[in-house]
């Protein structure tokens, strides 16, 4: 209401144009602008249309093309179509994945990898979360959370190799112990379900931490006084007070270790070995090499979204935390 | 008593503590210092400590070919990303857009699918569209996987913003795309540099989405996956720490970058 006493003239007289300084204002001040970008930023309904057009033609092609892309492909026959032509739509590549031990057993132990190393994080992580969010001083909370950051700018390689170097053969742990004179031969580390789950939980602490460090912070201290004025000792303060409020970082936190554990690719590659072959690797081989079979691919990688998803949406609904926040 | 138990806890944290940092910091502190061995393979314990390797890496045109490469295409993403995500964001500020609450779940949508099954749809997508692996495709997925951190960002610090500046802006006789240009996006700016180096910094990591869609030339994560799996000497140590302190040091500039910005 105040904007049509206080400014007529803008919309009356566009020919009194504004002054500006610098280059914007020789910019304002240039015809050619004011008979281009000026009339068009001037009219609500084309500012409308170039305001949504670009971000909705970006979201319907590269958010959801590619995925509704593999869901057409996941239901072909045959990808690229066979040489003459034909190309019926099947649900023979889905029924092959329940028919093949080869493919099925891969994802459950995928899912069950997915959700131990979800939980071994969650009680490696939450310890230090709550005593950098609440133990800590408030002036060196953001050095101490710092430290933790760290290593979570080395890349995702990078960090795996590191790992081989701890726990290779003639790695740094194997070495020690057998200066100290404890093992004779060295341990087999590398290459199995101990080194995997341990390259993992390196690559994918952070996820985890900071939901639960932005949770455990905002819980008032008071809070916890008056429980331990109550008369609660630590273990029924954290029970009874700590953790329920906590609820929204561990659903947020759990949820994208899960997410990207799943869907983890570098570290079996080199971590792992023939015995830990997990279902990543399975989807890959399906597309590269001579013989790639793209629709079983296509069709292994629905499944693999909608079930890791569906987990995800599941056990948010249980344990009913509010949203999930990415960052 | 009682104080004797309340201590306890406490300490036991503190161990927890020093401990996790131990375990972050312990494979990465091992892998820089083989780099000093003075030896043609990666073994412990180092003997000899040498800089030589430094000087091999430096003068290996692959891994300066590959870093220029990498470069090159953060560079690429971070634009892409920034000008397309802070439109997103726009429009998901915008109240009176209707369904803008879909619009942000679909815009977020690449952040929630696990890499592998994002890297996988974005190889069928170019594929069907005819686009050849390599840099362009490379580019693409690396932005379409930035673009929802960008919006987050951005629709952080927008909705933070007074509305009665751009207002201030507008009565004042600018018109929108001025007052855009001067108001937002200087408003703006801390949340997307630190957004930027967001972007850099995934760019440069990615490994499975480069491993699907990259031609014959190697990224740096391609060529360090390529060396560590045909046999090893120090010389990846080398090349990997001199990866490690400098996207470390892009890290911490961020992050002094997003402090400013929240205060």
């Amino acid at each position: 209401m105040a904007e049509s006493i206080m400014t007529p003239s803008r919309k009356t007289s566009p020919a009194s144009a504004p002054r500006y300084s610098g280059w914007i204002g020789r910019l304002a001040g240039n015809p050619i602008y004011a008979g281009t970008i000026g009339r068009i930023a001037n009219s609500r309904a084309v500012r409308l249309t170039i305001l949504l057009g670009v971000p909705l033609v970006w979201i319907a092609a590269l958010h959801i093309g590619p995925i509704y892309q593999m869901l057409r492909i996941s239901l072909l026959e045959n990808y690229p179509a066979a040489a003459d032509g034909q190309n019926a739509y099947t649900l023979s590549n889905y029924r092959l994945f329940f028919e093949e031990p080869l493919y099925f057993i891969p994802f459950i132990r995928t899912l069950i990898f997915a959700a131990v190393v979800t939980l071994c994080t969650l009680l490696i992580v939450y310890p230090v979360a709550y005593y950098v969010a609440k133990v800590v001083k408030p002036k060196n909370r953001v050095r101490a959370l710092l430290l933790l950051l760290i290593p979570f700018w080395a890349g995702e390689l990078i960090r795996t190799f590191s790992v081989i170097m701890l726990l290779a053969n003639r790695g740094a742990v194997n070495v020690l112990l057998r200066e100290i004179g404890l093992i004779d031969r060295p341990i087999p580390m590398l290459y199995t379900y101990f080194s995997l789950s341990f390259g993992v939980v390196y690559l994918i602490a952070l996820y985890m931490l900071l939901p639960l460090y932005s949770a455990i912070e905002k819980i008032p201290p008071q809070l916890i006084h008056a429980a331990d004025d109550l008369g609660a000792g630590p273990w029924q303060r954290f029970r009874r007070v700590i953790l329920p409020l906590s609820r929204d970082g561990i659903v947020s936190g759990c949820s994208l270790v899960y997410l990207t554990t799943v869907g983890v690719f570098a570290a079996p590659l080199l971590l792992g070995g023939p015995e830990t072959v997990i279902f990543p690797e399975v989807i890959a081989t399906l597309f590269h090499g001579s013989n790639d079979k793209w629709p079983e691919g296509a069709a292994f990688s629905i499944i693999m979204l909608v079930v890791s998803l569906s987990t995800v949406g599941l056990f948010m609904k249980i344990v009913g935390g509010r949203s999930v926040r990415l960052m | 008593m009682r104080h004797y138990f309340n201590d306890l806890p406490k300490t036991a944290l503190t161990a927890g503590y020093w401990l996790f940092v131990a375990y972050l910091l312990l494979p990465l502190t091992l892998m820089m210092s083989m780099s000093f061995k003075d030896a043609n393979f990666i073994a412990f314990p180092i003997q000899d400590w040498t800089l030589r390797w430094y000087g091999v890496v430096l003068q290996d045109r692959q891994f300066l070919d590959a870093v220029a490469y990498s470069a090159f295409i953060a560079f690429a993403t971070t634009i892409c990303a920034t000008v397309i995500g802070v439109w997103i964001a726009l429009v998901v500020a915008n109240e009176g857009i209707w369904g803008r609450a879909a619009i942000f779940a679909l815009a977020c949508l690449p952040a929630v699918v696990p890499g592998l099954i994002n890297a996988i749809s974005m190889r069928i997508f170019i594929r069907v569209i005819d686009l050849p692996t390599g840099t362009a495709a490379i580019i693409l997925a690396h932005t379409v996987h930035a673009v929802p951190f960008v919006v987050i960002m951005a629709l952080t610090r927008l909705r933070s913003m007074p509305r009665n500046l751009t207002d201030a802006a507008r009565d004042l006789g600018a018109d929108p795309f001025i007052a855009f240009v001067r108001v937002t996006i200087p408003y703006l700016m801390p949340a997307l540099l630190g957004g930027m180096i967001f972007c850099v910094l995934t760019s440069i990591d990615d490994f499975v989405r480069t491993f699907f869609l990259g031609g014959y030339k190697p990224t740096l994560p391609m060529l360090i996956f390529a060396k560590v799996q045909g046999g090893m000497s120090p010389q990846i140590n080398a090349m990997a720490t001199i990866v490690l302190i400098a996207t470390a040091l892009i890290g911490l500039y961020a992050e002094y970058l997003t402090r400013r910005a929240r205060k």
